[in-house]
């Protein structure tokens, strides 16, 4: 699992959790892939990143070299991109856990597949 | 209710699927043409999620876009995954997305999964919160009108019959068959040989004739069966089962639909050589006009009109009835499709409370007296069910044909301008752009509107 969609879960557990809250991710299993450079794409992806989740969850991986936020000229700035570009797109979780930060749900990430679903009486309504 | 519909999907959706996925393997199903532009269009960089992703095929066909897919069972996400695509287990009706956070959503062949109307509405509510304002939503279910097949009813349990699978397809004399994806399980009629194998088959018997042109008409597998017939030969029961089996996977997974058609007439020497064709059932050439929503033909009687749950089963006794039964296998063979059996493991929505359901109200039906005897039609709430179970043992007594442990799906197929009017009257917070018909399902492209939760 990439942190992009790390930054995109929230539990939606109705009464466990607000709406839109990040999850903590914490990985006990991490592989770095190489993928191949896109500036354009990595540029589309900067709108769309939860800064503070992103850098929760660099802090976790121990990620160094990540951006704390958009700079100035991003799209056009290389070094930004291929930084953004390392820590969104080459950065792979394994094994490891999300958990919502209200209620200390834990959601597994087992061979780099988070599993989000609920138990009956959590989406009970 | 509810709890009573998701145990449904849970046995005849989730269960189904997690136990098959092993088969999928090998599948490399082409995308629908339209999904694959729906995708190619949407802008570079966009965030993009196919809820229901199965074996993730359409989460490689843009790679401008950031493609995660879902799916409830993890078996099928595992291989999305060694393909190297980003995705998650989870539900449709409990997204782990934070409101507004994609760009477009697919969901292809999933709603039509869900038994309840409500639920179908929640689950395109719960795409719909995660959408941006102004994302799309593409939606495909599974059609009623089918053009070569008939629909009896909109709730279907659809079997996939792994025996008959398996022991069509591992005749090793069939030539470039290519080895099973599991090697272990390459031993004939062995229960998993199955789909693997026949996804393999399909894909090499690619068939030049047909094109996977959207105007080839029709290009539903459906059409593969009615060739066979077309071709007038051996329509029997059992071929039809088998074309059935098949053209639920070819719903359900996108199966190559030529090579479909090739591995259909393919197992007709086979079934021969293998006895399942009863040589005493007289072959009628085929009239298409029954397969054509015929209601006149309709089968069943009047009696359970009343019971919304009805589901056609196939009594096993058809295979021997037919002769006697001239009239009935026309409409046998129309409605039968799609429409099987029950896997003698309950009632389907027992208990279930029909005004929820949106189960079609029963077209006036006209009975043939002489079809009941051929065809059982089992209600949920019919006390005569315990008859019913009955024809389940019987069933057994065939091997092959009527494989009682086949995994039965479940389909809500949906009418013309349901799946718009679902959209229109209960899901507020979505415009819908276009719909229309593509290969057999009725899809919807909508757009999250401003100013919406």
């Amino acid at each position: 699992m990439k942190p992009l969609p790390h930054n995109l879960p929230s539990p939606h557990v109705r009464g466990v959790g607000p709406r839109g809250f990040p999850l903590r991710l914490q990985a006990t299993e991490v592989r770095i892939n190489p993928v191949e450079f896109n500036p354009d794409f990595v540029a589309r992806m900067i709108p769309k990143v939860e800064w503070a989740a992103l850098l929760e969850a660099a802090d976790t991986l121990h990620l160094v070299e990540v951006p704390k936020g958009p700079i100035e000229g991003y799209e056009h700035d290389e070094k930004f991109l291929r930084q953004m570009h390392h820590v969104l797109l080459e950065v792979d979780v394994l094994e490891g856990t999300l958990q919502c930060p209200e209620s200390g749900r834990l959601f597994p990430i087992s061979r780099g597949i988070p599993n989000m679903l609920l138990s009956d009486e959590e989406t009970e309504t | 209710m509810d709890h009573e519909a998701a145990q449904l999907e849970k046995q005849h959706v989730h269960d189904v699927y997690e136990s098959t996925a092993p088969y999928f393997g090998d599948l490399q199903s082409k995308a629908w043409p339209r999904v694959r532009q729906f995708l190619q269009e949407q802008k570079p960089g966009s965030l993009i999620a196919d809820i229901g992703c199965g074996t993730g095929k359409y989460l490689k066909v843009n790679s401008q876009v950031y493609a995660l897919g879902c799916d409830y069972c993890g078996p099928l996400v595992e291989i999305a995954r060694s393909r190297g695509c980003e995705v998650m287990v989870c539900d449709n009706l409990h997204l782990p997305f934070r409101d507004q956070g994609l760009d477009a959503i697919i969901s292809i062949g999933v709603i039509h999964h869900f038994s309840t109307k409500q639920r179908r509405i929640r689950a395109i509510k719960e795409m719909a919160r995660v959408l941006v304002p102004g994302g799309q939503l593409m939606i495909y279910v599974w059609a009623m009108e089918q053009k070569n097949r008939h629909f009896e009813k909109q709730d279907v349990l659809v079997p996939w019959n792994r025996a008959l699978c398996s022991r069509l397809l591992s005749d090793p004399s069939q030539p470039g068959r290519k080895p099973c994806a599991h090697p272990e399980r390459s031993h004939p009629y062995h229960p998993p040989c199955s789909v693997c194998s026949c996804s393999v088959c399909f894909k090499e018997q690619g068939h030049s004739q047909r094109s996977h042109s959207m105007d080839y008409e029709p290009l539903t597998a459906g059409t593969c069966c009615a060739d066979i017939s077309k071709e007038g030969e051996e329509e029997n029961g059992f071929s039809n089962m088998l074309g059935k089996s098949f053209r639920s996977w070819f719903f359900s997974r996108s199966l190559d639909e030529s090579t479909l058609r090739k591995q259909i007439e393919r197992v007709r020497p086979l079934k021969n050589t293998e006895g399942w064709a009863n040589s005493t059932v007289s072959i009628q050439p085929s009239r298409h006009s029954s397969l054509d929503l015929g209601r006149h033909q309709e089968p069943l009687s009047t009696r359970e009109q009343s019971l919304d749950e009805d589901v056609f089963v196939e009594a096993s006794q058809k295979q021997l009835e037919w002769p006697r039964a001239p009239a009935a296998r026309k409409h046998l063979r129309g409605d039968q499709q799609g429409e099987v059996r029950r896997n003698g493991d309950g009632n389907f929505l027992e208990g279930a409370n029909t005004s929820e359901n949106s189960m079609n109200e029963n077209d006036a039906e006209e009975g043939h007296p002489s079809a009941s005897k051929t065809l059982r039609r089992i209600s949920a709430l019919d006390s005569t069910d315990s008859n019913s179970e009955e024809t389940i043992p019987v069933e057994e007594q065939q091997p092959g044909i009527l494989d009682s442990r086949a995994f039965m799906r479940y389909y809500h197929v949906f009418r013309e301008g349901e799946l718009y009017g679902l959209l229109k009257e209960h899901v507020a917070e979505l415009h819908v752009l276009s719909s229309g018909n593509d290969h057999g399902n009725w899809c919807v492209i909508a757009e999250k509107k401003d100013n919406c939760d």
